[in-house]
């Protein structure tokens, strides 16, 4: 009983600052396009693999991507020497604990997770927070504990709250961002007297990186690429063989439906 | 009567294109299933050819290095054992290593010492009878096994027993002499095992 | 000797000797003929009577697929996730094989709900088909079971707190409940220890069961003979001279070109899904199941897979306040109704004590018990069927306007409970899933009188084409 009220009073709390999720952007991915891949695959390994493992894949698979042996091995190999070596990470899960307070997961299969546009929306929704731990927080991911490791790419952003009268116009002005929005919803007792419950939260960019807007969007979009590719080395292969599958199909089918028809002509 | 027999005609060939069609299909698909029971990529990676340094081996001794899983050595021949060599040739069952050439002795190793360079022996140390490790028995002597031994390899599974070039000797129980893996020098000093050409 | 007495095998061209000598040592022709060659199915079978044999086949498929599958897999809590990604990603064709066998559990269900939808239209159920429908029944007990275990070998976040919320389920029967639970799980939490025993479960234990039953359901119904479109039974019907039914064609060649042609059909169906889809949008494989199992951390949303949802959200729709105002009246009601229609004063009074009783428990036990019960008796009904329906014709196309109101509800009923089990809650949603539940119970529960009372069209004497 005593549980059941303590359960109540956690759901009303909730329920008094209702948050609508965070609007996707939808991610422009190409498994196809082997350039953006290799580039993602660079960023990957540069950015991502310092701290992440992708425990499941292979340096060797990379060998798909269109790179060669001697490509892989110069510009893609920091950990090992080994292009048979799956892409680990030299820091243990007790050491991550410890200094990051939670062990960075493996990326693996991330993008089969979250999906790619949750990535890619991820990625360029950080924002600068003085009060997390890390200086950080994410549009995405409240209270994320992974720092904007591409700040100095991105620059440095800072979250904006625009109060609104109702949903409609909230959300025709969160269209119009070229970034991640959300709309939170207060309660008629939060909002106060002029009855604006409706409040915009977007991101700005404060101080710009070194790359443009825009150069940062590619950046992400091929770093998502790759690891949406990665999730899943096989699928350009799947549906190739998917072709094969379904044009013997369609011959069986043929072949099959004339066979019974010829068989029933038996049954009147 | 001649209706039927068309009928029945077209009937058969359906029967039979259906059933070359559906079974070809099976077959297809069985293929996939079979490949699934071949080594994996890990297993090909854990298979990756193995460097070997063999500078610090002086000559008369073995090292063993692990390739695939499996024991490979490399015996720094003296002298004195390369003549041994040449002695043993009446009493081996293939002395030029003509049998099952490309399988068992690449062709740089098709010589009386079955190797690149005469003084390195590289071999998988498997018994090509049933698959033990065969024991060194580098002093030519009288043993239990072979009254006049010149020095070789003895398997204590079955008795076989091969010469320092690791080439069986006649009337044993194993058929075949020492496997030579792919191999290179990728200096005087450093040996590529698995792979023989170099890499791209 | 019986073996000189049998006729030499003919028309097998140069396997007539082989053969020959098995069938005298073997009832080789003799099974031949009673299950395929002379075993009469009727000849109206419509698109429904695809199901059986397609079930069938998918069993094959997630035999074969799943031989392979433990090839590679490694059923321990510290490898199995990865191993299942090193299917995918470094075994030969794993990817397929894995596929295969993942849509092929979501493609099991399809293909056992629509064969159970087809009795349920067509009465196959009805006496003599009882036994044959309660084997059909266990079958898909089997398959629940089997589908539950295997859903965490792969040991993702969904994996894991599907397998703890199910084994928590156990935990509501009241006094053994929390010591099943932990036997059952053999741990405290769900952990190395379930994953090991759930894998024995999966790969050997219930498939055994699930042969041993699909032999038994193919006895029963080559015994009882097929039902059909219009329910009317073609063994009364027969062909004076040979004996045979009228409305009858032999299994063999007739359904089997035709039940190929239906294999092939699925095929392609299934094939878009293994190559073009796998993940069917999240609901063949689950997106939080890419996730590696965390025991201290639940995902934001659970849902089973889909052919779960259904029951599952009879489960959360279970409510104090569903129980106090709908359960409990539900089974007053239902009493008197029991009461009035029994002629029996000793059944009537044994009706009353029992709706006590029950009435008792639901008003003083928790909502959670009666939440685990509803669900499991949401399945259980099912093996009541052919004495609930006491209509006086067996297929839809003969039943009245109350039958076909009724099926037709439950039918959307059960897709709507299906779509909410793999939402989240929210207030509509709840109130939503408890209409479906009362809607979902009324149907069986009160089919014994609206089958009666509805008015029907006689059944004609032969079957009919279209």
């Amino acid at each position: 009983m005593k549980a059941l009220v303590v359960l109540l009073a956690l759901a009303a709390q909730l329920a008094l600052a209702a948050e609508e999720p965070v609007r996707l952007d939808s991610a422009p991915i190409d498994p196809r396009d082997v350039a953006s891949l290799q580039s993602g695959a660079r960023i990957f390994v540069n950015y991502c693999l310092n701290c992440h493992s992708a425990g499941m894949m292979r340096y060797h698979k990379l060998l798909d991507l269109g790179l060669t042996e001697q490509q892989v091995k110069e510009n893609l190999l920091f950990t090992t020497d080994k292009i048979g070596e799956l892409m680990n990470v030299a820091m243990t899960r007790k050491d991550a604990k410890e200094w990051l307070g939670t062990a960075p997961p493996d990326l693996s299969v991330i993008a089969r997770a979250r999906g790619p546009d949750w990535l890619y929306t991820y990625m360029r929704s950080f924002y600068r927070d003085p009060e997390s731990a890390t200086g950080w927080n994410n549009m995405v991911f409240e209270r994320v504990a992974m720092p904007h490791v591409l700040w100095t790419l991105s620059g440095q952003q800072v979250q904006e709250e625009r109060k609104f009268k109702n949903m409609e116009q909230a959300e025709a002005v969160g269209r119009q961002q070229k970034s991640a929005w959300k709309i939170d919803v207060l309660t008629p007792d939060q909002a106060g007297k002029d009855g604006e419950r409706f409040i915009l939260k977007t991101i700005r960019t404060e101080t710009a990186g070194s790359l443009s807007q825009i150069d940062y969007d590619i950046m992400v979009r091929d770093l998502v690429n790759f690891m949406t590719w990665m999730s899943e080395p096989n699928q350009i292969t799947r549906k190739q063989v998917g072709y094969v599958v379904m044009l013997v199909l369609l011959v069986l089918l043929v072949l099959t439906y004339l066979l019974y028809k010829e068989f029933w002509k038996d049954v009147h | 009567m001649s209706n039927q027999s068309r009928v029945n005609r077209k009937r058969r060939s359906l029967v039979i294109a259906s059933a070359c069609a559906g079974g070809a299909s099976a077959l297809a698909t069985a293929v996939p299933f079979a490949a699934s029971m071949l080594p994996s990529e890990r297993a090909v990676a854990l298979g990756a050819p193995v460097e070997a340094e063999i500078g610090q081996l002086n000559p008369g001794e073995k090292m063993t290095v692990e390739w695939r899983g499996q024991p490979v050595w490399i015996l720094h021949r003296t002298k004195e054992m390369l003549e041994e060599i040449e002695r043993t040739d009446g009493k081996v069952a293939d002395p030029k290593s003509e049998r099952k050439k490309g399988e068992l002795t690449p062709e740089y190793a098709r010589n009386e010492y079955r190797s690149i360079k005469p003084e390195y022996l590289v071999v998988v140390g498997i018994c090509s009878h049933l698959g033990c490790s065969p024991q060194d028995k580098f002093k030519p002597g009288p043993e239990a096994f072979e009254s006049q031994w010149t020095g070789g390899f003895y398997c204590p599974c079955h008795g076989s027993l091969f010469d320092l070039a690791g080439r069986v000797y006649k009337n044993k129980p194993a058929p075949d002499n020492l496997k030579v893996p792919p191999y290179t020098y990728l200096s005087d000093t450093r040996i590529l095992i698995g792979e023989d050409k170099k890499r791209a | 000797m019986a073996a000189a007495e049998k006729q030499a095998v003919t028309g097998a061209g140069p396997f007539n000797g082989l053969l020959t000598w098995i069938d005298q040592r073997f009832p080789l022709m003799q099974t031949w003929r009673s299950h395929l060659s002379e075993y009469y199915a009727p000849k109206n079978f419509n698109f429904w009577y695809y199901f059986g044999s397609l079930a069938l086949f998918v069993l094959v498929i997630q035999i074969v697929t799943g031989i392979f599958l433990t090839m590679n897999y490694k059923p321990d809590a510290a490898q199995a996730f990865a191993s299942v990604e090193y299917i995918m990603r470094e075994v030969p064709w794993g990817w397929w094989i894995r596929y295969m066998h993942s849509t092929g559990a979501s493609f099991f269900f399809i293909c056992v709900y629509l064969h159970m939808f087809r009795a349920m239209l067509y009465g196959s159920y009805r006496n003599p088909r009882e036994l044959l429908w309660i084997f059909g029944m266990l079958i898909f007990l089997c398959l629940m079971a089997e589908a539950f275990f295997g859903y965490l070998l792969p040991w993702g976040q969904m994996s894991y707190w599907g397998a703890q919320v199910i084994v928590n389920l156990f935990d509501a029967i009241p006094v053994i409940g929390p010591d099943l639970a932990i036997w059952i799980r053999g741990d405290f939490v769900v952990s190395d220890a379930t994953l090991n025993r759930f894998f024995a479960y999966h790969v050997i234990a219930v498939p055994l069961a699930l042969l041993a039953l699909v032999v038994a359901h193919l006895l029963a119904l080559h015994e009882v003979g097929s039902s059909n479109p219009d329910g009317v039974e073609i063994k009364n019907v027969k062909d004076p001279k040979t004996g045979r039914p009228l409305d009858g064609i032999p299994f063999h060649p007739y359904y089997t070109v035709k039940d190929t042609f239906g294999v092939v059909v699925f095929l392609v169906v299934f094939s878009m899904v293994v190559f073009f889809a796998p993940d069917a949008g999240g609901y063949f494989l689950e997106h939080n199941n890419f996730i590696p199992a965390d025991p201290l951390k639940t995902p934001a949303h659970i849902a089973p897979v889909w052919y779960f949802t259904p029951y599952y959200s009879i489960l959360r729709a279970t409510t104090d306040e569903f129980v106090l105002w709908v359960l409990a009246p539900g089974v007053v009601a239902f009493a008197l109704l029991l009461i009035w229609s029994m002629k029996k004063s000793a059944t009537r009074i044994a009706v009353g004590v029992i709706a006590i009783v029950l009435l008792a428990g639901l008003l003083s036990l928790d909502a959670k018990v009666w939440g685990v019960v509803l669900m499991a008796t949401s399945v259980m009904i099912f093996f009541f069927l052919p004495w609930l329906d006491r209509s006086p014709v067996r297929s839809i196309r003969y039943k009245g306007p109350i039958t076909k109101t009724a099926l037709s509800l439950f039918v959307i009923v059960f897709f709507v409970l299906g779509y909410l089990g793999t939402e989240s809650v929210t207030e509509g949603r709840t109130l939503a899933a408890q209409v479906g539940t009362a809607v979902y119970f009324l149907f069986f529960f009160l089919m014994p009188w609206y089958s009666k009372m509805d008015k029907c069209l006689p059944e004609p004497e032969r079957v009919t084409s279209k």
